[in-house]
């Protein structure tokens, strides 16, 4: 008897519960003890980032790893029902393209207002969680043997001595390369600018088809250096790491990354005096996203210190932007590199007509 | 009465009616193909006929770079096609019909290649040949330029020859010596019992071979990514596409472009087959098959076949080497600390998953192709073309497809709406973390379609070297089409079913383009992880991944091997007799 009144009684308290706790969007918190991330950085990171999570909220953290275009791609087949609840990391122009597509949902976390203003997307769709600055990785030995010294300009990668001793990734799978491109898309608008106002911006601040066309010209001259375009950003880097190429283009924290990770001595870490392009590594909220307070609960850690130096601990030493985090020594210090004043608006504008073209123009000609 | 029954084929239909197991057979068979082939298929081709596919259509055709690539994928599927199929034809026969030592050896190191985890090939070969490769550069000082269609041919060969040599090996086992031995009584040589003997025989075989390993090459995506150089082919324009581009119509445009070659080579090489196809009458040899001892054929043919298996054995050396060092070819420092991360650290649960859904698979696989392959080599009903041709699709498309596909159409529960009942959900969603089984579903789905092309094509090889009167005397005797399947043609064809099941399983362990797109935060792929791996340059982690797939593999082969057997007990007891 008393066994079967427990169990009245226990029904009775769901049955009175149940519905002051499902409607209550507030209360769904409690609900949620799980929490899916679509994660883009690199895989050690996101454990790391999914651990600590979860230690902190207790909260059941799981995570799938993909590239920025496979990430995009895999939340437009399945808008419908989305499986991840919150996408952290990669660079920003995939985050506005998500939101163009209404992809993801804005969310202003509490943190949003310590961050730099070029770090919050438009109406905060997204949020900035790291930064990097582009470099040349070099391989010392190979460099040495070629009788030439490490690039400090974008041009000196046209030197006939690199021939096919050049790698990059290809701009339509890698914010890096897109990254590279965009960068010289500045460089260019800002030299039309110096020598005749208005021929390298158009008076909405937007590069001009001229400094577009200028990049194209310099990336078909640099072909004849590539010996191939890779899918992932960092990859060239590895490349140089094992002297199959000279010089790499990549991000300046993923070749200090190869340097602390094995190939100390092996490559260099150089930068273009004139000025180098920087990625911003987004955040934002899915659309209808299955778990969005635990999701919302993630944002809001993740742009605490103590979430962002979480990548310092598996050599991912891009740099943090909340201004609190202690920043790593062997991190890049962008205050000593001069950095272009790279439009993430319009770089995300531009991307698709750009990448098909490098992609119809470029990519496919045949070296000499 | 006749006219009652106008076509032969429907005649067929009835008798296959008759047959409850058959029938019931028959049905899985056609929801099978249905749903987990055609239907992906479908989603996309449909996505390639709007307006805009058909610009790109015009596009794509007219444009002298995409025609190039169009040419640059042929090529190599040509040359893949023919060197892998000629490689595997060679090491079978040598191993069949040539007295050489190290047999054993042979055997294994020409399987090793089936297990070949994406990227680990390519990526040795870089190592080992590459511009700063430890033997062209070490060795011989040349900077080598392996990028492109040498090494690309050269991979793509070495890592699917296997699934030739498999093939002939099976075939020329089941040939009878007796055919050998009435051709030399009539006083043929060696050489032109070969010529009028062997080969017409393996005909099936080769042309089956050829087949699988050009649309294998025309769609592999891993080893154009890592050494394509600037050698431009279709599957890498593919995945640029969806993964760079986000286009998914520009993907199925091409996919459309990449499918039509493999469904001409297919084509061409059934009316091939049916026009020259020769078959044995007795069901299985009897006698010893004699060996080929004469030393100008012998030691050269050793020669050639142990040159490849030391080329095949150092490269997997080198992946060997570089899993249990810190950096091959950098940093020569022995470590461990890959295989901690393989199976102590987060790497654990993609070896986990992967092994248990490959193990799923492989069983349906291989009995599936087996039914197929019987019912499409025996039975003669309206629609066999067509399921032979659809189960083919199964790895005839690019997996990046078969992958987008299956996100079109599983990533939401399939319902149909019934007059009266009203709307059920015949298919539940099965793809995403949040599907049943965490996405698990629609993984070993992808895994089956991709390994049942290859079980069908040895089963009906199998099948078209054995006469089907010894089953017609099975049905005769009284027994029903599914006992007479059960205890006839599977043990006949139990070599052809033994290759079907490890092909599927290898093939599980390592696709990577179909399931690049469904792996979920609940279920991880170990191809996957290697890729990851690789993309961030930690190589020595995905090299341990490779070995310890390849050890994964290995045991699965053996615990087959042995679960099938090689001989039954009746068999063993005709031989011993002998």
């Amino acid at each position: 008897m008393k066994r079967l009144s427990l169990v009245v009684f226990c029904l009775m308290i769901v049955v009175a519960v149940a519905p002051v706790v499902t409607p209550a969007p507030t209360q769904v918190q409690a609900q949620e003890d799980t929490l899916t991330v679509l994660c883009t950085p690199q895989e050690d990171w996101c454990v790391a980032m999914t651990q600590a999570f979860e230690e902190e909220t207790g909260i059941e953290t799981s995570y799938v790893r993909m590239s920025s275009g496979e990430s995009l791609a895999r939340i437009r087949a399945t808008q419908d029902d989305p499986e991840f609840s919150v996408w952290w990391g990669g660079p920003a122009d995939a985050f506005i393209a998500a939101y163009e597509e209404d992809l993801i949902e804005p969310y202003e976390p509490e943190l949003a207002s310590v961050l730099a203003p070029n770090a919050v997307g438009e109406d905060h769709s997204w949020h900035g969680v790291y930064v990097g600055a582009l470099g040349f990785c070099s391989n010392v030995s190979f460099l040495e043997e070629l009788g030439i010294d490490p690039p400090t300009s974008w041009d000196d990668l046209l030197d006939p001595a690199l021939k096919s001793n050049v790698a990059m990734a290809h701009p339509a799978t890698s914010g890096t390369a897109f990254t590279a491109f965009w960068t010289i898309v500045t460089l260019k608008a800002d030299e039309f600018e110096a020598a005749e106002e208005g021929t390298g911006y158009d008076e909405d601040g937007m590069p001009t088809q001229e400094a577009i066309d200028a990049a194209f010209e310099y990336y078909s001259e640099l072909h004849q250096n590539i010996l191939q375009y890779t899918r992932s950003g960092a990859a060239p880097g590895q490349m140089a790491g094992t002297g199959e190429i000279a010089v790499a283009i990549i991000f300046s924290h993923d070749c200090v990354k190869l340097q602390v990770e094995g190939f100390e001595g092996v490559v260099v870490n150089t930068f273009p005096e004139e000025g180098t392009g920087y990625e911003i590594g987004g955040m934002a909220l899915i659309k209808n996203a299955p778990e969005p307070e635990a999701a919302k609960m993630w944002i809001e850690w993740a742009l605490t210190p103590e979430a962002q130096v979480i990548g310092q601990d598996v050599n991912s030493l891009q740099l943090p932007t909340n201004p609190d985090t202690p920043v790593s020594e062997l991190s890049v210090n962008l205050s000593e590199v001069n950095l272009v004043d790279y439009n993430f608006v319009a770089a995300g504008m531009n991307r698709v007509e750009i990448v098909e073209r490098f992609d119809a123009e470029i990519a496919p000609q045949p070296t000499e | 009465m006749n006219r009652l029954y106008p076509s032969r084929h429907i005649a067929e239909f009835r008798r296959i009616f008759q047959d409850p197991v058959l029938f019931i057979g028959l049905v899985l068979v056609v929801i099978f193909v249905l749903i987990a082939i055609l239907s992906p298929i479908y989603a996309m081709v449909d996505e390639s006929r709007t307006t805009e596919g058909r610009e790109l259509f015009d596009r794509y055709l007219n444009s002298p770079v995409y025609r190039t690539i169009i040419v640059n994928t042929l090529r190599m599927g040509l040359i893949v096609a023919a060197l892998g199929t000629a490689l595997g034809f060679l090491i079978a026969y040598v191993q069949v019909k040539v007295d050489v030592p190290f047999k054993r050896l042979i055997h294994i190191v020409a399987l090793i290649p089936i297990i070949s985890p994406p990227f680990a090939l390519a990526t040795a070969v870089l190592i080992l040949f590459g511009r700063n490769g430890m033997i062209s550069q070490g060795w011989f000082g040349v900077r080598y330029d392996i990028y492109g269609l040498d090494g690309l041919s050269l991979v793509l060969t070495l890592s699917y020859f296997t699934v030739a040599y498999m093939n002939l090996k099976g075939m020329l086992q089941a040939l009878d010596p007796a055919l050998d031995e009435a051709a030399t009584n009539l006083g043929a040589s060696k050489w032109r019992i070969f010529r009028t003997v062997t080969v017409p025989m393996l005909i099936p075989g080769i042309a089956g071979s050829f087949l699988l390993l050009f649309v294998e090459a025309i769609a592999d995506l891993g080893n154009p990514l890592v050494m394509g150089g600037n050698y431009e082919v279709l599957s890498t324009r593919i995945y640029v596409s969806i993964v760079g581009l986000y286009n998914t119509t520009a993907a199925a445009v091409l996919s459309v472009i990449l499918l039509v070659p493999s469904l001409l080579v297919f084509i061409v090489q059934r009316y091939w087959i049916s026009r020259t196809s020769v078959v044995s009458i007795t069901g299985k040899p009897s006698g010893v098959s004699q060996q080929i001892r004469h030393p100008l054929v012998r030691w050269p043919l050793f020669a050639v076949v142990m040159f490849v298996v030391l080329f095949i054995l150092l490269i997997y050396g080198t992946i060997f080497a570089g899993a249990f060092t810190k950096i091959l070819n950098v940093n020569n420092e022995l470590t461990l600390d890959h295989f901690d991360f393989v199976i102590n650290g987060y790497g654990s649960e993609a070896m986990k998953d992967t092994t248990r859904l490959a193990a799923i698979a492989t069983p349906l696989a291989g009995l599936l192709g087996m039914i197929i392959a019987f019912l499409v080599a025996r039975k003669t009903f309206l629609g066999r073309n067509a399921l032979d041709f659809a189960t083919m699709l199964g790895i005839a498309v690019p997996g990046t497809i078969l992958g987008i596909g299956y996100l079109l159409v599983f990533n939401q529960p399939n319902e149909i709406t019934l007059p009266l009942v009203g709307t059920i959900e015949i298919i539940p969603k099965l793809t995403g973390g949040r599907a049943i089984f965490g996405g698990a579903g629609a993984i070993v789905l992808v895994y089956v379609v991709r390994s049942v092309p290859a079980a069908l094509r040895s089963g009906v090889a199998a099948l078209s070297q054995i006469d089907p009167a010894i089953e017609e005397a099975s049905i005769s005797l009284g027994a029903d089409n599914f006992r007479t399947f059960m205890r006839i043609t599977l043990p006949l064809i139990r070599p052809a079913f033994l290759s079907g099941l490890i092909y599927a399983f290898a093939r599980s362990m390592t696709t990577i383009s179909a399931i690049i797109f469904l792996t979920t935060s609940r279920t991880k792929i170990m191809t996957h992880q290697i890729l990851n791996e690789v993309e961030n340059g930690r190589y020595g982690n995905a090299f341990a991944y490779c070995v310890i797939l390849i050890v994964i593999v290995l045991v699965a082969i053996g615990v087959l091997s042995i679960a099938v057997g090689t001989t039954s007990g009746a068999e063993r007891t005709m031989e011993g007799g002998a």
